[in-house]
């Protein structure tokens, strides 16, 4: 496989040179398709790349309890030497699944952006650059091993989207702006935050051990901070990454801002940009701050449980239907991080799992949410839907599968994660596992409500039902593919990351309960030799 | 073959039904659709009866085995494959779920003959058999987690079929989001047991249990199996999760006589009987079992009493009757309560087919105040009825005699406190004939009403303008009510060929196991309950005469008491309902129950939830959070003017362009 820097900057690349042939031929007809063929190409080539990669990944010795996992594909250059910072890549359990999520669904947004019917955007040269640049920069920041690459990354991904927003947002501009404003604020405040505590971890890092400043992952990992320093570190990281989940109660951007975007941006902010935040999480917040993990574990079960319980009973009392997919979307994430601070392997890799299929699942929500708008008059609100289904068989049948997916049927891959996630909850903290299931309850009745009032029920007044056309067909059908792979055979994604999960929740657990590990230790010691023998 | 390929060959065929419904969705003409999902569903059944043969021809302790096609979720902690467990236990369930299917499916073929989602209508229902049949196949947890939620999806898009209806739409979600609850059971269940046997796969919990996995009377396994009760509780309509059940009415009639009669709502049953391992060692989970399956029989009866709505009087009774069987595994009395479930599911089944032919001739009506005479008009409908409603009555020599009775057998074997399960028991048998003969006197006997006058005249009646008989609303007549025309047994060769089977099965299906003649039934599931130490052996005491006489004396007295109500005159039901208002009152109310879940789940949710989104969105999240750090809104609005004045626009061109530069640096450099 070629080096992953090639796999980072190629969609920048194709969004460059889109851009710039654009400008060239600027007033022929070519000028305006060309940069989203382009970028077609790029996130499409990027596609197979992140395939090549997941199937050639191969998990190191498996454990459920010790951390032997390694990265592969390693890149590192020391990229500023007096600072100690690399421009380290490399993939492992953690990242390779959200890679393949990343490049899928921005290819499949850039497939939509081609196939839209309606005209190109204004400026397509600009728009398919910032698109192609938050591609790169959302790979980056998942392939980043150095802790100030990361922090770079995870800034430039959210600039394209600022201009993606503000300027080929959707509704009344002052809304628009109103949105933005918001957007850059709150995420702003975060990525400053996470600078600092970025920097602090470094340099104090460098102090407390007298060792040269290092920023990259593995090494800081061998250096653990102070208790104290620890704790408000954790605190800044857990702002920044709880802002971008979004997580209750620093959600305030996420309604305006989800109503603003264009549908193709909303499917790939929502479906893998709040991945970064939980992936952060798991990545660099759990092995470099056990301690604080461990201590403010409890606070952040209970703005995981509060972001559940609030978000679903908004979704289930919201009319616009962008909305209760975007606090489907907070509940979502609170599983998530649920399961992250389980401080379990099973929780860990259940939330793993489950940020896979929830940028599977909410992208094709978003997309389904414009197909029936279109069918609607235009309207986004579910009180203006209803009798869709009647002329239109087999679009129902794909939101079905969708809608089905979201409430985390069980034959779903969204169950099994929802199953592990709550697993690990589960035999940390029990009580918190419990009140968690009235989320699964409340997922169903959201998920059901929205698919009930759009597609079935009585006609709605300005709608024409309409069967799904070939090309929203073809934007669909790879996402949906997805989610029945997953479904039948969720095997393979759960074995490329069981390693990375439970040694990312290793040292927390070593804190936790030093007496299970030690046992478990000695378990897997024979568990191997058993495996050694049948093969 | 193996038995086990034989189990998946079960499973296979009705998938492929589902795809080639799914793929022909547009170019099967006429019947075909419904032709093509019962021949699925009918190969299914030949499959089991494969399965049946292969597995008889093995020794009693070969008999269960295991087979597993791939690792699904086979990671920390967990051990979920793709596998199945053939043994007596899941063969007698496949053999009754694709034998009942099989015929209502060719019921079907008719009964929708005119529905615009006819082909829909089959897919559905081949996905349900599907789901089924990998619920009671399901050799793990997990994989029975998924065929038991499988079967409430296809139970919600069953149940909300006719989609513009509001009440079905209604209704289906209602029935959906109830199911979850039960999901939620049996995973909560599920977790307190694989904390402490380690493993997903039946077997291996069973084994684990049985090699003292808990200790004696361990908490985490009376919580476990109390919360798997909640799952069967869910599904199998049982207090005080029930409610969803006779909204699911709503669907086609031969969806209730499939689903919500004869197979899924059994699945309960199923479950307790097939964790008996470990209810047999969580004794006070078996108790909540038995006394919730009594209160429900005894409640369901009352309320069936005075329901107006023939299919709801059939649903409370479908209650009423899976209160038996929950009551009889609870006991211990698994054979006599798999028994009652295969019997019930003829004689039920066949009560809601012909109820489901006399609403055709009412041309959708389903109000038992309007249903009147039919008895000359419909012959056959009328012996089928009946038939089905003295099975059901539990008089000899109809199937259902024997099974229920066997339940009280044993309740009163095993005594002590368990008396009042017998007692409870009679008291329900004797409603089961009041409300079952109140139904029949109702709608066949008296003065013939108009319908079943021109019925008679050679006519069928079709409603002028077809309307939704639960809210009086006027029917979308694009698409999404039963269809303009109506099938009645007397008239529809399929009908009549499904109702004819399934009334000698409500006839002679008793006669496999009669007390101290054969025990059939008992001897074929033994081996699935090898290691219990309740199963029912075959000694009998003297209270065995005394219960089968007893037994069929209350039955007929229920038929004696509704013939004098009933059967001579309205002014007698008048009377005596006036005699009894508080009663009255309180059963037609249906205890309250829709009332108080209402009250106490429902509005609560609801109620914070508008607060969520109204207030506490608005003034805490948008004003204190966003708005009120005022320099920050101006630094904001700061920054948006930069936006348009574009100095912005050109910093972040240069930090995209910066980036680039240096990717490109250490690209050309790797």
């Amino acid at each position: 496989m070629p080096a992953l820097s090639i796999l980072i900057w190629l969609p920048a690349a194709c969004g460059l040179v889109g851009a710039i042939a654009s400008r060239a031929l600027a007033g022929s007809p070519a000028s305006r398709t060309i940069p989203g063929a382009l970028a077609l190409i790029g996130s499409v080539a990027a596609l197979a790349l992140s395939i090549g990669y997941i199937v050639e990944y191969t998990p190191g010795f498996q454990s459920a309890h010790l951390a032997t996992q390694t990265l592969q594909h390693v890149t590192d250059v020391t990229w500023i030497a007096s600072l100690g910072i690399h421009y380290k890549l490399g993939i492992d359990g953690l990242n390779v699944l959200l890679v393949g999520l990343t490049a899928l669904l921005f290819a499949v947004a850039m497939l939509a952006g081609n196939l839209r019917r309606e005209r190109t955007p204004d400026r397509p040269h600009l728009y398919y650059l910032f698109f192609m640049v938050a591609e790169s920069a959302v790979l980056g920041a998942f392939l980043a091993q150095d802790l100030i690459l990361f922090v770079a990354f995870f800034d430039l991904m959210l600039i394209p989207f600022y201009f993606l927003t503000g300027m080929w947002g959707e509704g009344e501009r002052s809304q628009r702006v109103r949105a933005t404003i918001k957007l850059v604020i709150y995420t702003l405040v975060g990525s400053l935050l996470m600078l600092a505590a970025a920097i602090a971890t470094g340099v104090l890092a460098s102090q407390q051990h007298g060792t040269p400043i290092t920023f990259v992952l593995s090494s800081l990992q061998g250096l653990h901070l102070s208790r104290g320093s620890q704790e408000w570190i954790f605190l800044f990281f857990a702002a920044a990454f709880l802002v971008k989940m979004p997580a209750f109660p620093l959600h305030g951007w996420m309604p305006d801002g989800y109503k603003a975007m264009p549908i193709e941006v909303l499917m790939v902010f929502s479906g893998v940009l709040s991945k970064v935040g939980a992936y952060g999480f798991l990545a660099i917040v759990l092995p470099l701050f056990p301690q604080a993990a461990v201590h403010f574990q409890m606070l952040m079960l209970l703005i995981a449980l509060v972001s559940i319980v609030y978000g679903t009973a908004v979704a289930f009392t919201q009319t616009d239907a962008r909305l209760i997919a975007g606090f489907s979307s907070v509940a979502q994430l609170g599983f998530i991080t649920l399961g992250i601070f389980s401080l379990q392997p099973q929780g860990a890799q259940g939330a793993l799992l489950q940020m896979v299929n929830h940028g599977l699942v909410v992208a094709p929500v978003f997309f389904i949410i414009l197909l029936l708008s279109r069918r609607a008059g235009g309207s986004e609100d579910i009180r203006d839907m209803g009798g869709v289904a009647f002329r239109a068989p087999v679009f129902a049948a794909l939101f079905l599968i969708v809608a089905l997916a979201t409430l985390a049927m069980p034959g779903s891959a969204n169950f099994v994660g929802e199953f592990l996630i709550l697993l690990g909850v589960f035999k940390s903290k029990l009580v918190i596992a419990i009140i968690g299931f009235a989320g699964v309850v409340g997922a169903s009745v959201y998920a059901l409500r929205l698919f009930i009032r759009s597609m079935h029920n009585r006609v709605g007044p300005e709608v024409a039902s309409r069967e799904i056309s070939i090309r929203d067909g073809l934007v669909l059908v790879p996402l949906i593919g997805a989610i029945l792979f997953l479904a039948l055979y969720p095997q393979p994604a759960l074995k490329r990351s069981e390693g990375s999960a439970s040694s990312a929740v290793a040292g927390a657990r070593a804190l936790t309960e030093p007496n299970v590990l030690r046992i478990a230790a000695s378990q897997s010691g024979a568990l191997a030799s058993t495996q050694g023998g049948s093969r | 073959m193996s038995q086990t390929t034989y189990g998946w060959l079960v499973l296979a065929f009705p998938l492929a039904g589902v795809l080639l419904l799914c793929l022909g969705h547009r170019s099967l003409p006429g019947r075909t659709a419904g032709w093509i999902g019962s021949a699925a569903i009918f190969l299914a059944f030949l499959a089991a009866l494969g399965a049946l043969l292969t597995m008889q021809s093995h020794g009693a302790d070969h008999r269960q085995q295991v087979s597993s096609l791939w690792e699904y979720a086979v990671t920390s902690g967990i051990d979920a494959r793709m596998s199945i467990l053939v043994d007596p236990l899941s063969v007698f369930m496949i053999l009754v779920v694709t034998g009942v299917s099989t015929l209502i499916h060719v019921y079907s073929v008719s009964y929708l003959d005119k529905d615009r989602g006819f082909v829909r209508y089959f897919a559905y229902l081949n996905f349900f058999v599907l789901s089924m049949l990998l619920l009671v196949l399901a050799g793990n947890f997990l994989l029975l987690i998924v065929g038991w939620a499988f079967v409430g999806a296809a139970s919600y898009l069953l149940i909300s079929f006719w989609y513009r209806r509001k009440t079905a739409t209604k209704a289906g979600i209602k029935a959906f989001v109830i199911n979850v609850v039960g999901d939620v059971g049996l995973v909560l269940g599920t977790f307190f047991i694989l904390g402490h046997t380690h493993t997903l796969e039946f077997l291996g919990s069973f084994h684990a249990a049985e090699a003292g996995a808990f200790s004696h009377a361990s908490g985490d396994l009376v919580a476990g199996c109390i919360l798997l009760l909640v799952g069967a509780f869910a599904k199998s309509a049982q207090i005080p999760l029930h409610t969803w059940l006779p909204d699911a009415m709503e669907g086609p009639t031969p969806v209730s006589a499939l689903i919500h009669a004869a197979t899924m709502v059994t699945a309960g049953v199923y479950l307790i009987a097939r964790m008996h391992p470990l209810f047999e060692r969580a004794p006070a989970a078996q108790d909540v079992g038995a006394v919730v399956g009594a209160a429900t029989l005894l409640i369901a009866g009352t309320i069936g009493l005075v329901q107006t709505d023939i299919k709801r009087v059939i649903a409370y009774s479908t209650m009423s009757q899976i209160g038996y069987m929950v009551m009889g595994v609870s006991i211990g009395a698994y054979a006599a309560g798999l028994f009652h479930l295969m019997t019930h599911a003829f004689f039920k089944a066949l009560l809601f087919m012909a109820a489901g032919s006399i609403i055709g001739a009412m041309a959708g009506e389903q109000s038992l105040k309007k249903m009147k005479g039919f008895r000359k008009a419909m012959p056959f409908t009328y012996g089928c009825f009946l038939i089905g409603g003295l099975a059901l009555s539990g008089i000899p020599p109809f199937s259902g005699f024997f099974s229920k009775d066997e339940i009280l057998l044993i309740a009163g074997e095993r005594g002590g406190w368990r008396w009042i399960l017998y007692g409870v028991g009679y008291l329900g048998a004797f409603l089961t004939a009041l409300y079952t003969f109140r139904m029949i006197f109702i709608a066949f006997h008296g003065k013939p009403c108009a319908e079943a006058q021109e019925l008679q005249a050679g006519h069928l009646h079709h409603a002028e303008h077809p309307f939704n008989p639960a809210d009086g609303e006027i029917e979308d007549t694009d698409v999404g009510f039963p269809g303009p025309s109506h099938a009645i047994a007397e008239r529809a060769l399929p009908m009549r060929f499904a109702m004819s089977l399934l009334a000698i099965g409500a006839v002679g299906a008793g006669l496999i196991q009669i007390p101290k003649v054969d025990y059939v039934v008992d001897d074929f599931l033994k081996p699935s309950f090898a290691t219990s130490a309740l199963y029912e052996a075959h000694t009998r005491s003297g209270i065995l005469i005394a219960g089968l006489i007893g037994g069929t004396l209350i039955g007929l007295a229920g038929i004696a008491i509704a013939w004098r109500i009933w059967g001579s005159g309205a002014q007698t039901a008048t009377a005596f309902q006036e005699r009894l208002r508080p009663l009255y009152t309180l059963f037609a109310a249906k205890w309250y129950f829709d009332e108080a879940i209402d009250l106490l789940v429902v509005r609560p949710a609801a109620a914070f939830g508008r607060f969520a989104k109204d207030t506490f969105e608005r003034t805490v999240i948008d004003d204190t959070l966003v708005g009120g750090p005022s320099g920050l809104v101006r630094a904001g609005s700061a920054l948006v003017r930069s936006i348009q004045s574009g100095l912005l626009r050109y910093y972040a061109a240069m930090i995209v362009l910066g980036v680039a530069a240096v990717g490109l640096y250490f690209l050309l450099q790797a």
